[in-house]
């Protein structure tokens, strides 16, 4: 079981939903684990051998009740004084992107080998236009992989139907087929303002509306931050919160399902 | 009559006099306007197109020409000057001085040339590029106002007639060079009041109290299109170009067909739009192609250009996703903007949320952050001093503070609670004589004993003891709110001070009042306690009173003298400059001035 929760912008909630679904799945009995195959980050969290993991996998792998992995994030691009700059694993690698998809690859099938269901995320948006073809935290992992997707929109700053319709769209159509649902988040009022915006997007793009996730101030560790330090059981109280806030309005049972497919 | 036209007589005779700036009055109507004639020789053309009747208190019902700018066109102002010389038309009453009148209407009136800045998101950039676009064609010479039908927020100002409009567009009216806006630049001002509710300000008088439900179901099919179509139709009678601005995303499919503040107001206005995307998130390409996807056909064809705005980072490394994307949508990219340096006021509390301080002075000053905010754009002039403004919302925070100042709010009692709940109240009352403590409008009026709200205008109805600074009295009386222009002195230093009030609790105070006006006085002030209290909004503004109130505070006060007029001024000049050095100015003359140059 697998999948991939993508952005349709950097800060979208990506993190967050897939710390939900990883939640949902251990409380319900799945052996679960996270995975992001590149994080662009200036902090981090050191694992138990000593290499730096995004500190977001870093929360969802306590989320799941395992211990933080390698695997679990084995790219992290950190801003440095020269740029940013490529770490594999804690190393600085000059490789390829060919060759670091390779061992991103690599960790994803050794997580996949160890748990039943690996909940992935995607890197900002997956369809970048000055990003393409050098792009391998999205859609070539979930091509490669074939993992069911799940476009996430975050409504706060508006305009999130166009978001995810242009998401969908922008994707080659041969990869539409994995495309299966999208959730808006951070929504705040009467969810049925949105039904008949949801109603429409879903026939038009054929994908499923999964939900709605109110807004919530999470003290869930963010991406993209200089957030040092964890305080994950802080974190895991407030998503806790969250899970129940969304019991009605937000179909996790129907993601579960789709990452057998 | 006769005296006039004898003004008028001496224009005819006199040259041509262009724009005349060391004239006292100038702009009357609109910057770089022309000034041929100063007294229009046509007064009064009683042509709902230009001028419009008013009452006067002094005079009663007169014909109001300050939103008309005909007569200040330089090719108008041109061909008049030659006719009326040819002619040797005698002065109001002869016929072929009306005539000369409905020949020169049809040879130069026409309609102003609309164009629209849609954001695909709130956020976007779409005030900043307007502001920038008002100050670029009124560069050039142009009459220009901007527009935007329905604006939320809490920052308003008041025009000089008295209306309330939202800060933003006051601000591009400035960048439009507009001396005077009317109400119509924004004809609906929502101000949230929480739970929901918002008080909505219709052609700049309160018109009620909605719920977002009742908004779209009552108000925006009936008053608010009627003020929608009423206002643009006015602008554009009179105006060279009316710069609009949408509001949020125009492409939620949801309310699509009763949202008035996008492709509604474009269609009514008959507007090309330009599409702003911030490119700062990512997903910037989804967002543009998705928001042209989900416009209706009909509106889609309006969109002229996009602007990739806001990027941080190499422009040349976009250059080819933006080609991409010209070739997917068919509609050009004008511009990749660059994250632009200027400092001009924000438009919300979304650019202020989550902000714990501002600047990086050394003097501290605690701005208690009520949950209703208002017009916290008084603070900024503070900036140009050795200021770091710190928003509060405990009084650990207050730690090193050296001056308190209590800025406005919606709603003055509930945020009164929570300054009580918080315990910031009592650290402030604590500071009482150590560093100077001053309230602005609902700041002001927590300073004083009780505040008095029967009818429960700011919270739950009944009276709120207040922090007991002033002995001082406040009342909602439950209807009417004064908005009014402000212009006096700082009494302790004879500074000036200019700014507006906003307000519909009424105080009585036995304080020695701050401010002398030419009618009476405003304000309160216990200099020894260092304690200020006044009703008016930019406060700050003139340098006088703001380094006067800082030196209370230890403040070493910078060796410029800043008036932040001329600051906001600069501001906009930059950012201008800004947005044409990044945009395809080929692109840009092909929308704004086809048939025009």
């Amino acid at each position: 079981m697998r999948i991939m929760f993508l952005g349709t912008s950097s800060n979208s909630g990506k993190t967050t939903v897939a710390a939900m679904m990883c939640r949902y799945a251990a409380i319900n009995g799945i052996s679960v684990a996270p995975f992001k195959a590149s994080n662009l980050s200036s902090s981090w969290h050191i694992t138990g051998s000593g290499s730096p993991i995004g500190i977001g996998q870093a929360f969802q792998a306590v989320a799941s009740g395992i211990a933080p992995d390698d695997d679990m994030n084995p790219i992290l691009l950190r801003p440095e004084k020269e740029g940013v700059v490529r770490y594999l694993k804690g190393s600085p690698c000059a490789i390829s992107d060919d060759a670091a998809f390779s061992e991103v690859l690599a960790s994803f099938d050794r997580i996949a080998g160890k748990y039943d269901l690996v909940v992935c995320e995607g890197s900002g948006s997956p369809v970048e236009l000055n990003l393409k073809g050098r792009d391998i935290a999205n859609m070539r992992m979930v091509r490669e992989r074939g993992i069911p997707s799940v476009i996430v929109g975050d409504i706060e700053r508006g305009g999130v139907f166009a978001a995810i319709y242009g998401t969908w769209k922008l994707i080659p159509e041969e990869d539409r087929r994995y495309l299966r649902g999208f959730v808006i988040n951070r929504f705040r009022g009467d969810i049925s303002v949105l039904y008949p915006g949801i109603e429409e997007l879903e026939s038009i793009t054929g994908m499923r509306c999964f939900g709605v996730i109110p807004y919530a101030d999470l003290r869930v560790p963010e991406e993209d931050t200089s957030v040092s330090e964890v305080s994950c059981r802080e974190g895991l109280v407030s998503l806790d919160e969250l899970l129940s806030a969304c019991r009605d309005s937000v179909d996790l049972d129907g993601m579960l399902r789709i990452s057998g497919t | 009559m006769k005296p006039v036209w004898s003004r008028v007589s001496k224009e005819i005779e006199g040259e041509l006099a262009g724009t005349n700036t060391s004239c006292p009055y100038h702009p009357s109507h609109f910057r770089n306007q022309e000034c041929t004639f100063c007294y229009c020789p046509f007064y009064p053309c009683e042509d709902p197109d230009l001028g419009e009747v008013a009452e006067s208190p002094r005079l009663g019902r007169i014909w109001d020409c300050t939103h008309c700018n005909f007569i200040h066109r330089k090719d108008v102002a041109s061909y008049v000057h030659g006719r009326l010389r040819a002619s040797g038309i005698s002065g109001p009453g002869d016929p072929a001085l009306e005539e000369l009148f409905r020949e020169t209407k049809t040879k130069f009136h026409r309609k102003g040339k609309a164009v629209m800045i849609l954001g695909a998101t709130s956020d976007a950039g779409k005030s900043v590029i307007a502001t920038a676009i008002c100050r670029i064609l009124n560069d050039r010479g142009y009459s220009v106002t901007p527009f935007k039908s329905q604006n939320m927020s809490l920052n308003s100002r008041v025009t000089h007639k008295g209306h309330e409009i939202s800060m933003i567009q006051d601000l591009q009216a400035r960048a439009a060079g507009v001396s005077r806006p009317s109400f119509r630049i924004n004809p609906i001002l929502m101000k949230p009041k929480g739970d929901g509710m918002s008080q909505v300000v219709l052609e700049g008088v309160p018109a009620g109290d909605y719920s977002s439900a009742d908004y779209y179901s009552e108000f925006v099919p009936g008053p608010g299109t009627d003020a929608l179509k009423r206002s643009i139709d006015f602008l554009q009678s009179r105006y060279d170009f009316v710069v609009m601005e949408g509001a949020g995303s125009p492409a939620e499919i949801n309310i699509y067909d009763s949202d008035i503040a996008n492709m509604r107001a474009a269609k009514a206005a008959d507007a090309d739009c330009i599409l702003v995307v911030n490119v700062e998130w990512g997903g910037s390409y989804a967002y543009a192609v998705g928001t042209l996807d989900l416009l209706h056909p009909e509106d889609r064809r309006r969109v002229k250009a996009i602007i990739l705005n806001n990027l941080r980072g190499n422009v040349s490394g976009m250059r080819a996703a933006a080609e991409e994307l010209e070739e997917m949508t068919g509609v050009p990219v004008m511009g990749i903007v660059p994250h632009l340096d200027f400092d001009l006021p924000k438009e919300d509390s979304e650019s202020f949320r989550g902000v714990k301080s501002v600047g990086k002075g050394r003097t501290v000053v605690a701005v208690p952050k009520f949950p209703r905010i208002s017009n916290f754009t008084d603070l900024d002039p503070l900036l140009h001093e050795d200021v770091t403004l710190r928003f509060v919302s405990s009084p650990e925070e207050m730690e090193g503070a050296a001056a308190v100042v209590l800025p406005g709010t919606k709603s003055t009692t509930s945020d009164l609670e929570w300054l009580r709940r918080t315990g910031i109240a009592g650290r402030i009352l604590s500071l009482k004589g150590e560093v100077p403590i001053m309230g602005i409008c609902g700041g002001y009026q927590m300073m004083g004993r009780i505040l008095r709200d029967p009818f429960g205008t700011e919270g739950e109805p009944g009276d709120t003891e207040g922090l007991g600074l002033f002995d001082m009295e406040t009342e909602w009386p439950g209807s009417g709110k004064k908005t009014e222009r402000f212009g006096g002195t700082y009494i302790p230093t004879g500074d000036p001070i200019s700014g507006y009030e906003i307000h519909s609790g009424m105080s009585s105070s036995s304080e020695t009042p701050m401010i002398k006006t030419r009618t009476g006085t405003e304000g309160s002030i216990r200099e020894d306690d260092m304690l200020f209290g006044t009703y008016v909004h930019g406060i700050f503004d003139k340098p006088g009173f703001r380094r006067h109130f800082l030196s209370k505070a230890g403040c070493a006060l910078s060796v410029e003298i800043v008036d932040h007029d001329d600051h906001v001024e600069n501001n906009i000049d930059k950012l201008a400059h800004g947005v044409m050095e990044a945009v395809d100015a080929e692109l840009f003359d092909r929308i704004f001035m086809e048939g025009r140059l």
